[in-house]
């Protein structure tokens, strides 16, 4: 998002301990109106708690939470104009699919209208491509419908941030796909700031205009897909975005925007990192696989080392190589599908070199 | 139950609940009211094993001996000199009422040796054919000469004998005079009656049981005790129906509210009353002068009882005088027997309760067969206490 | 074996069981109920429709029956459900189970036993005594309809506590955060979540409770002091006292009816009211 967005909620140095654990960690998050955020991270990382919070289910023991530029740490869950979608969309199993999603307007103080709350259910109905199926029992619905009406629940209200929690961790692999695409238009078309959280790497690339990530209660890196992709800060966020390979590597020099560092087949490499590192620090390297070129010459690229063919894995586009290097160890490489078609086809047991072009290799916090 | 030294000695405190035990359970419909009536009690004679054994061979007539009887009617002593004497075991069974008894033996396969129906309802297992005719050469201690003859007659019918006397009682009230505000006591039905629906209201009991309540009703109106004509029982149905809202329960177990003070007044045996008088000397036992009921006791024994030799064993040695006397000293009811009579301490003898004098025991009627089983009684009974 | 075979394998001891234990009683007591009573009572065969005719003689056993069947139903359920949501939703799992066999611990004692003791509660020296030291005279308690419905509260309240406490534990509490979620206050929670959700329990609860007092006579007969006559206590005269078999057993074929009319448009209404997918069941 290069327009500067209006803040619609915060987090301001949250912390959030239940009793000896500390589950959240000065959080300071910023959110903007409209926009499509996720905390990403393993479970465990803080990311629900951090979300709960913004629901209200949970008060921070220490910081603020803004909505609207509002402190709400009071503020219970029923007089937040936050609405959620739940892992496993905690639908009302007593009532018909109508009456799931007409929930929330029936409960607001002076009553709306039968008439109205009919035409806003049946148009978010249509919405989530379930129109008609108002008076079906919630048993009756597949998964993937539950998930459409626990969306339809949501946004009834047209509420200032809509809160998915792991929303297509139940779903299979085929339909997670096509929701993603069907969340990603409903929040350009509602225009409803979307706040996910989620463990799946692709989920979050593939839908976010921003991502946090998240380790062991605190942010580790807020920033763009692209960003978080081309420019992680620590070798945990180039692992949990994407796939990398990592290599140790010792600091020999270090400059005010460029340092070189050694790796362990002797090779010196420079690159400029994200944060501050000192010579002598202990780093990590990393190098995403689509990035290294397969090759049977030497190439003329500043490093070039040699490899032996592993394995290889056939996947369309790309195919996937393991390729062993005496001193560094493995190395995933991706070759797509035109680079094959000109070097050929890498068997088992071939001998070949790995190279890659300037800047590809990113220094990274071990 | 302490007294002013705060402590008491062992045999104290044993007598205490010994008399605690017999309070708090009523002689006969307890069991009955509650429904329960088919729970066995066993004694610690049960388990043949941990017996000791005979000090003689014996067991000539088996190692057991099966007694349906009543609540707290035994000294347990005497069981255990029979079982050291003859090897046979007292397997004891509580039962309620006669109704209950009669019910079980209709039912066939009671495994009764031995049983205790009261008078009246002898002719009934005459005539069901539920009982057999005695044989006196196998009761060396029974005497028919030492009982006093309208405690033992209704042991025979048509000249056989059935039965023999046990022990026998009356049925009057029990009223703590405390609560008077010094009026005389009462001595009749009618004062029973008055005081239940005026000073005394919602502090009566009377019994559960429909020969006693209405048989008592109807003394109100000096109709007789047994009667089952309609017009009298209409009489006595009004009676019951009017003072059923002053009642403080319809219950035989009235032992514990009377000593409580929840309850004033109520319809009375003879061992509750003068159990009750011992313990509180203001609760006064009072025989109705219009009359009421006298009951006797017997030891019979059913048709097909298992264990024959060991029934009549068992009730030739408690008709032993001096087990006799300690039966009687133990539980606190009247003997017939002369002979077990002549061993008994002179206070007892002379205790008015137990031993009403002649005028009062006069006007008492035995319940009768009739009054048992007539079905107009019964209906009356729960027409009362369902209103 | 066949599918079939194995079927019936399955349901041969509980279909012995009933035919056994209830079936063939139930004839037996269908059968008694065309006889006459024998003269010293017991039965005689007959046909006849006498019993039956004579079945108005104890209504008020039926009517006081009917009154306090529900009206114990309902008591013991108005202090059954809080009970229950505290345990299930409320208490700190640490406490639950100590708590709940709190709740179990008075089955192991007999009802006999139990119900004595509220004789001395309510009697004169228990609470009319304490509340007449702080002023309030002359209360009886013991011996009412009142006491009757306090000793049935008592000795039924884990029969109502459980299913209730079962259908609210295995209640997803993300229902409540949702509800909360969607603007709901708390108590508006209970009432559309919560509460609907337990009737399956509520209902389970009701109904065992209810049929067992339907033939309840042991607590009316002892905390009623003989006044308070349930269909239960006429049963019991009537077999025990009476011996009239013959009309008992009319009294409970008409009871069984009864109660079969009664339950079947207990589980129609809640059906209805409920509009579950599981059905009324027994936990």
């Amino acid at each position: 998002m290069s327009v500067p967005m209006q803040t619609i909620a915060e987090l301001r140095g949250v912390t959030k301990t239940f009793g000896n654990v500390v589950a959240a960690k000065d959080l300071n998050l910023s959110i903007g109106k409209g926009e499509f955020l996720s905390f990403l991270g393993p479970s465990g990382c803080g990311k629900t708690t951090a979300l709960r919070m913004l629901a209200g289910f949970e008060k921070p023991t220490e910081g603020q939470v803004l909505l609207d530029g509002e402190v709400v740490n009071d503020l219970d869950a029923h007089h937040r104009p936050v609405n959620m979608v739940f892992q496993h969309y905690a639908l009302f199993p007593h009532l018909s699919v109508f009456d799931n999603i007409a929930y929330g307007l029936r409960q607001q103080r002076p009553r709306v209208d039968k008439q109205k709350i009919a035409t806003k259910v049946e148009q978010a109905l249509e919405t989530v491509r379930l129109g008609g199926f108002g008076p079906r029992r919630i048993w009756e619905m597949s998964g993937g419908q539950q998930q459409r009406v626990a969306l339809a629940r949501a946004i009834v209200n047209e509420p200032k941030l809509l809160l998915l929690d792991e929303p297509m961790a139940a779903l299979d692999r085929k339909l997670r796909k096509e929701m993603q695409f069907e969340l990603q238009n409903l929040q350009r078309q509602l225009g409803i700031t979307f706040v996910l959280v989620t463990h799946d790497q692709e989920e979050a690339l593939s839908m976010s205009d921003r991502i946090c990530v998240m380790e062991g209660g605190s942010i580790v890196q807020v920033g763009s897909p692209r960003e978080l992709y081309d420019m992680p800060r620590s070798r945990y966020v180039a692992g949990f975005v994407g796939t990398s390979n990592f290599f140790d590597a010792t600091v020999t020099d270090s400059a005010a925007d460029q340092i070189t560092v050694r790796l362990a087949s002797g090779q010196k490499v420079h690159g400029t990192p994200e944060i501050p590192i000192d010579a002598g620090q202990e780093v990590c390297v990393s190098i995403r696989p689509e990035q290294i070129t397969l090759t049977r010459a030497l190439p003329t690229a500043e490093i070039a080392l040699p490899v032996t063919i592993q394995n290889r894995i056939f996947l369309g586009e790309h195919t996937e190589y393991l390729a062993r290097n005496e001193a560094l160890g493995d190395f995933h490489v991706l070759v797509p599908r035109q680079a094959e078609l000109n070097e050929g086809t890498f068997n088992a047991g071939e001998q070949a070199f790995v190279s890659w072009g300037e800047g590809a290799l990113l220094i990274l916090e071990k | 139950m302490t007294k002013d030294n705060g402590t008491i000695s062992k045999q104290k405190f044993m007598e205490e609940l010994r008399r605690y035990q017999k309070g708090s359970v009523t002689r006969r419909h307890f069991l009955g009211v509650t429904g329960l009536g088919m729970a066995t009690a066993v004694l610690g004679t049960a388990i043949p094993g941990l017996r000791p054994r005979p000090a003689f061979a014996a067991g000539d007539i088996g190692d057991r001996v099966i007694l349906a009887t009543w609540p707290n009617y035994h000294d347990e002593m005497n069981f255990e000199a029979f079982t050291e004497a003859t090897g046979a075991h007292v397997q004891v069974n509580v039962f309620g009422s006669n109704e209950e008894m009669l019910a079980k033996l209709q039912a066939g396969g009671s495994g009764w040796d031995v049983f205790v129906p009261t008078n009246y309802t002898i002719t009934t297992y005459v005539g069901e054919d539920l009982i057999i005719p005695l044989d006196t050469s196998k009761l060396p201690n029974y005497d028919a000469g030492s009982f006093e003859q309208r405690f033992s007659d209704a042991g025979s019918v048509d000249g056989q004998l059935y039965a023999v006397p046990k022990n026998w009682g009356t049925t009057g009230f029990a009223v703590n005079t405390s609560k008077l505000d010094g009026a005389p006591t009462p001595t009749t039905w009618k004062e029973f009656w008055d005081l239940t629906m005026e000073g005394y209201s919602g502090r009566t009991m009377v019994h559960d049981y429909q020969l006693t309540t209405i048989g008592n009703a109807l003394k109100y109106f000096g109709y007789s005790f047994n009667s089952v004509d309609e017009k009298e029982l209409a009489d006595a149905e009004k009676l019951l129906l009017d003072a059923k809202p002053h009642l403080f329960a319809i219950s035989s177990d009235y032992q514990p509210p009377m000593r409580n003070g929840d309850a004033w007044m109520t319809m009375c045996w003879t061992g509750d009353g003068k159990q009750m008088n011992v313990d509180m000397p203001e609760i006064a036992y009072v025989l109705g002068t219009e009359g009421g009921e006298l009951w006797s006791d017997y030891y019979a024994i059913p048709k097909g009882a298992p264990h024959m030799d060991a029934a009549y064993a068992l009730i030739d040695f408690l008709l032993n005088p001096e087990v006799n006397a300690k039966e009687v000293l133990a539980h606190g009811y009247p003997s017939a027997d002369a002979r077990t009579n002549a061993l008994l301490p002179k206070e007892l003898l002379e205790d008015p309760i137990l031993y009403p004098a002649a005028d009062l025991l006069n006007a008492l009627e035995f319940g009768a067969a009739a009054t048992l089983t007539d079905p107009n009684r019964a209906e009356l009974l729960a027409r009362f206490k369902s209103a | 074996m066949t599918e079939r075979g194995r079927k019936a394998l399955l349901l041969a001891p509980a279909g012995i069981w009933l035919l056994v234990m209830l079936a063939l009683p139930l004839l037996v007591v269908f059968v008694f109920s065309f006889g006459e009573r024998g003269a010293a009572g017991g039965y005689v065969p007959a046909f006849t429709l006498e019993q039956y005719a004579n079945l108005p003689a104890r209504w008020t056993a039926f009517k006081n029956t009917l009154i306090l069947a529900p009206l114990g139903t309902i008591a013991a359920l108005v202090i059954a459900y809080p009970l229950a949501y505290f345990l299930a939703v409320r208490c700190s799992p640490k406490w639950r189970t100590s708590l709940l066999i709190l709740v179990i611990v008075p089955f192991w004692t007999s009802i006999l036993i139990r119900s004595y003791a509220w004789i001395f509660i309510l009697g004169g020296r228990g609470l009319p005594a304490l509340l007449e030291s702080i002023g309030i005279d002359d209360i009886r308690l013991i011996n009412t309809p009142f006491a009757v419905l306090v000793g049935i509260v008592y000795g039924y309240l884990p029969l109502m506590v459980f299913p209730i406490f079962v259908s609210l534990d295995k209640l997803d509490k993300r229902l409540l955060e949702a509800s909360a979620d969607l603007g709901s206050t708390p108590w508006r929670t209970f009432r559309q979540v919560t509460l609907p959700l337990s009737v399956p329990g509520i209902a389970t609860g009701c109904m065992l409770v209810f049929i067992l007092l339907m033939g309840e006579f042991l607590i009316p007969a002892i905390l009623g002091g003989g006044k308070v006559f349930f269909v239960g206590n006429a049963l019991v005269d009537l077999f025990l006292q009476s011996r009239n078999w013959a009309y008992g057993s009319a009294v409970a074929m008409t009871l069984v009816v009864v109660m079969l009319v009664t339950v079947s448009i207990y589980m129609k209404f809640i059906s209805r009211l409920g509009g579950q997918r599981e059905d009324v069941s027994l936990m």
